[in-house]
């Protein structure tokens, strides 16, 4: 019934103009620094399309004048000088996926995230449903203990997994880069709550047509939960996707199984002169997935975080 | 001079009108109530008046001074919401302080900590008129509380006592017992009125119960769609409905309505039975005949003039009892006071037959408008005075 | 309800893995923290609290607590701030909110080190982007600023490789990478002020909007700041991605920004000193349980009013 007309900066008695002063300055605020924000990916894709001597001298613009340019490293391995004018965009993508085996980095990018998600819904998922709707002895004990472990945060414990991992020989494996992750207690409180809010008829509609309690979490409650796993798995793809620090504690050897972040880093370890296109462009094409999926669905990740978040 | 002129008030959201036109005049220290079901505008109309929104057209005079421009902070209004919006975090003194401190205090009485200390006699003042304000309301028990801890009763009279506080020109009040229950509500009304009374105050009142516009205003105004459709006491409204929506808003329970015609002598008819006479005017098989429940009464043996129905259900109240007829083979349903004396033996299914005993039968022509009835005259139709 | 044991199934495999992934190391890292144990060693000594002396009278972790408690205090402030400010004035706006928030909640989205090695290339001295526009601006009124003048002067500070601005740019980029996560929480929080407080306040007499904010709005956003203050705190607190990827030896110019993960990091993984890393581990642990803790009783105390 009550209006919800914004009662913050105008009051209606204030002559609303198409300019009027304070919202223009609102506006100017933003804008500047919806430019500070910007100026990263800016630099970076842009970067990511020029050549190395429009790099160091700034010039091109966006996009880079794109004329060809002499590829040094092609000239070093005793090619003609007309055999290497490459343009800068391709040179620059082409660099980065041939330097390093990036596509091998993005690759194990999507294996580890996805197996780490489904092995945390596996592990979540039943829990939460008993921890919600189940009534048995050292519930509220198992409950208490979630929550102690939600105080926890996960570098803590880097250092004693990495031993024990290390002294099972798991190190350099796709195993160390995923087991830590396989328990996610934030999943399991999240889960929990929304379970918490299904109602009991459901459920118990279900056990009367016979159903195990096995295939109830599988075939009532994870359909009803999907709203829920898809906050949770934004936010954990978003996490791991981007996780450097583990990756980097535990894959000491195996180029093999380098997440992208790592490849990246592997990239920045050797760069020199010429190669901050193609590090650049590598960027690039790492951070592009995320982004490209948050722009397509704006709302469902800002409401997933928010939902993850106010929990 | 009135206290309140609204003039030709319009609001639109979008293509949609909300308020068509308004005229309402309210004078200094009545109690004046907009009542109407739900989206007929009244709340909308109570926020222009307040300044919480710009009408589409039409000015607002408060007073001597035209406010159009003039924000809600600068129009010295105050208002009870429905929730009564109460500082949650504040004490309810701190909360009927705000108004006093956003007035009286400058900046620097206005900073955190050293605040009290630079305006001291002027917080010393606030202080006395909040206590002051507190004990009219009785409330004082209460002032060093939080709303959370209060029970609905209690938190209205501390949004009563934010609004009091600084003896504005006029209360201006949105459905503020809506949130009661049912008990406190009825005793929320005598409070309100004998407040008012007190006060001598203009307020401003708005709900969707006629029940609260019956008891406790001066003059009450019945909106629907938009429009006023009729403005003026209690006892005008509740006895002589200006149209047959009016008619039906006001008094419970609602009054029966029953097609019949009137003939060229004036003589309103249903089902043959005359039920009134109307002053002039050409014969009508359209009109429709209000007969309230409490003027009428199970006939006495033999009576004449009486309608039938069908006993289908009784209402005991307790202190009356309702008995619900289906006349005219089912198609209409009445509804008949009676006492339990008189009818407790009577079983369901029986038919019942039922006389106007006293007060009026409204006549209301085919436009929904009610037709002026003739003065008493020797006629056939059992008047009552 | 049903007497199965099927809760066992369902319960045993979370319940298994949080004693081992959790519980376990945590008391591995406090008995290692006691010790000398190298990895691949065969024994280790029980050293008694040497190690935490260590991490008290040092100056290496001297510095390393400088370090970190610089980045955090201005971290933290810093990312509530802008991101409380930011959700005020998008809620504020009439058109473009939604373009705002993408905007500014991408650099959540984006790998930290992705982006903090494109935030090195911009604060790069001579290459960088960052001091190219601060020399266009030479020659105009901004020289009127001394700091600016002198730079114009003598070159504009080497910022990363500058040891009295290193930690402030690390600070700087953790601040510009957070403040959008703030700031979709406080947009979340704001909504859920109920509307008639603000029209409360207005006929109450609160005209500007410094009034209605102190009377209204940072009141009732009082669970998320406690909310939003202490992810930000543990999130700081983790810092590592920004640091290992611009001084993977070392901890900065003079080890200005060898904050505590790195500190963990270098000497237990590197330096394979697992004693003392895990004395750090015990000590990070204690700093962040203390403020989830902490955020807990506020929360329950001074911050629920209904």
């Amino acid at each position: 019934m009550s209006d919800l007309s914004l009662p913050v900066a105008s009051a209606p008695s204030v002559p609303t103009f198409r300019f009027s002063v304070a919202e223009t300055v609102k506006h100017v605020v933003l804008i500047l620094g919806a430019l500070i924000v910007l100026l990263p990916f800016y630099v970076m894709i842009s970067y990511s399309l020029k050549s190395p001597a429009e790099i160091i001298q700034g010039t091109g613009g966006f996009f880079g004048a794109q004329e060809a340019f002499r590829d040094e490293y092609c000239m070093k391995l005793g090619k003609a000088a007309a055999d290497c004018m490459v343009t800068p965009v391709i040179y620059n993508y082409t660099t980065a996926f041939e330097k390093a085996p990036l596509l091998r980095y993005l690759f194990n990018g999507v294996v580890v995230t996805a197996t780490i998600f489904l092995l945390q819904v596996a592990v979540a998922l039943p829990c939460s449903y008993a921890l919600a709707k189940l009534r048995f002895w050292g519930r509220e004990a198992v409950f208490g203990l979630v929550l102690f472990c939600l105080l926890i945060p996960v570098h803590a414990i880097a250092l004693p997994l990495y031993i024990g991992l290390a002294k099972l020989g798991l190190t350099n494996t796709y195993a160390a880069l995923v087991i830590p992750w396989t328990i996610s207690v934030f999943g399991i409180f999240l889960m929990r709550q929304f379970f918490m809010t299904v109602p009991d008829d459901l459920i118990d509609a279900a056990r009367m047509d016979g159903m195990s309690e096995f295939s109830i979490i599988w075939n009532v409650m994870l359909p009803t939960a999907i709203p829920a796993l898809l906050a949770f798995a934004i936010f954990s793809v978003v996490a791991h996707w981007n996780d450097y620090f583990w990756p980097r504690i535990v894959i000491t050897g195996n180029r093999d199984l380098f997440t992208p972040p790592l490849g990246l880093r592997e990239f920045k370890g050797d760069v020199d002169g010429d190669n901050f296109g193609p590090m650049m462009a590598t960027a690039t094409i790492i951070v592009a997935p995320l982004i490209v999926a948050f722009l397509i669905a704006q709302r469902r990740f800002i409401e997933g975080i928010t939902l993850s978040g106010m929990k | 001079m009135p206290a309140i002129r609204l003039r030709s008030i319009e609001k639109s959201f979008g293509d949609t009108p909300v308020l068509n036109a308004i005229d309402l005049t309210i004078e200094a220290g009545e109690f004046l109530t907009l009542v109407g079901p739900s989206g007929c505008g009244k709340s909308t109309l109570l926020r222009i008046l307040a300044g919480l929104e710009a009408p589409s057209a039409g000015s607002v005079v408060i007073g001597d001074r035209t406010v159009d421009g003039v924000r809600a902070a600068d129009r010295n209004l105050a208002m009870v919401f429905q929730s009564y919006a109460l500082y949650p975090h504040l004490t309810i003194a701190q909360n009927m302080m705000t108004p006093l401190r956003m007035r009286d205090l400058g900046f620097a009485g206005r900073l955190p900590l050293v605040g009290p200390l630079i305006a001291r006699d002027t917080y010393r003042a606030m202080r006395a008129q909040v206590e002051e304000t507190a004990k009219i309301l009785r409330i004082e028990a209460l002032l060093d509380r939080k709303p959370g801890q209060l029970s609905g009763g209690q938190r209205q009279r501390a949004a009563l006592g934010r609004a009091m506080v600084r003896k504005p020109v006029a209360f201006l009040m949105d459905e503020p017992l809506s949130n009661l229950d049912a008990a406190l509500r009825i005793h929320m009304r005598a409070e309100l009125a004998e407040l008012h009374r007190s006060l001598k105050t203009t307020f401003v009142y708005v709900t969707h119960d006629q029940a609260e516009a019956l008891t406790m205003s001066d003059r009450m105004a019945v909106m629907m769609d938009g429009h006023i459709l009729q403005l003026g006491a209690p006892d005008e409204v509740y006895n002589h409905p200006h149209e047959i929506r009016v008619a039906e808003f006001v008094g419970a329970p609602k009054i029966n309505l029953l097609p019949g015609e009137v003939d060229g002598a004036g003589h309103a008819r249903c089902d043959g039975v005359v039920l009134s006479r109307v002053a002039t005017g050409a014969p009508s098989d359209k009109v429709t005949i209000g007969l309230r429940p409490e003027h009428l009464a199970v006939a006495d043996k033999g009576e004449a003039g009486a309608l039938t129905g069908r006993l289908v259900h009784r209402e005991n109240l307790g202190s009356d009892l309702y008995l619900h007829l289906a006349v005219r083979d089912g198609a209409h349903r009445m509804v008949v006071r009676a006492t339990p004396q008189e009818c407790f033996h009577l079983p369901l299914g029986d038919i019942v037959r039922f006389v106007r005993k006293r007060g009026e039968a409204l006549v209301f022509g085919a436009d929904g408008k009610r037709l002026q009835l003739s003065p008493i005259e020797h006629t056939a139709v059992p008047e009552v005075a | 309800m049903p007497r199965t044991m099927a809760h066992w199934w369902f319960v045993g495999p979370a319940l298994f893995l949080m004693v081992a992934i959790f519980l376990l190391p945590i008391g591995i890292a406090g008995a290692l923290s006691f010790s000398d144990y190298s990895l691949g060693s065969a024994g280790a000594s029980w050293v008694g609290f040497e190690n935490y002396e260590k991490l008290l009278t040092s100056s290496t972790y001297e510095k390393m607590f400088g370090a970190t408690f610089r980045y955090v205090f201005v971290v933290v402030p810093l990312s509530v701030g802008l991101g409380l400010g930011a959700a005020l004035l998008i809620s504020a706006t009439k058109s473009f909110a939604d373009l705002y928030k993408t905007i500014y909640f991408l650099p959540v989205m984006a790998a930290l080190i992705a982006m903090a090695i494109v935030w090195e290339f911009a604060f790069h001295p001579t290459i960088g982007i960052v001091n190219a526009t601060l020399e266009r601006g030479c020659g105009t009124v901004l020289e009127g600023w001394g700091w600016y003048a002198a730079g114009c002067a003598d070159g504009f500070p080497l910022w990363l490789t500058d040891r009295d601005y290193a930690i402030w740019v690390v600070a700087f980029i953790g601040v510009w990478q957070g403040f959008g996560f703030n700031m979709v929480l406080y947009l979340a929080g704001l909504t859920s002020v109920p509307r008639e407080l603000y029209q409360a306040a207005e006929m109450d007499g609160a005209k500007s909007g410094w009034d209605r904010f102190r009377l209204v709005t940072w009141p009732m956003l009082g669970p998320t700041t406690v909310f939003v203050v202490t992810i930000s705190f543990i999130r700081s607190f983790q810092v590592f991605d920004t640091v290992e990827a611009f001084y993977p030896q070392g901890g900065g110019p003079s080890k200005s920004v060898y904050v505590i993960m790195f500190a963990i990091y270098e000497k237990a993984i590197q330096q394979n000193l697992m004693g003392i890393g895990a004395a750090l581990t015990v000590v990070f642990l204690a700093f962040v349980m203390v403020l989830t803790l902490a955020q807990r009783r506020l929360v329950e105390r001074k911050v629920h009013y209904t």
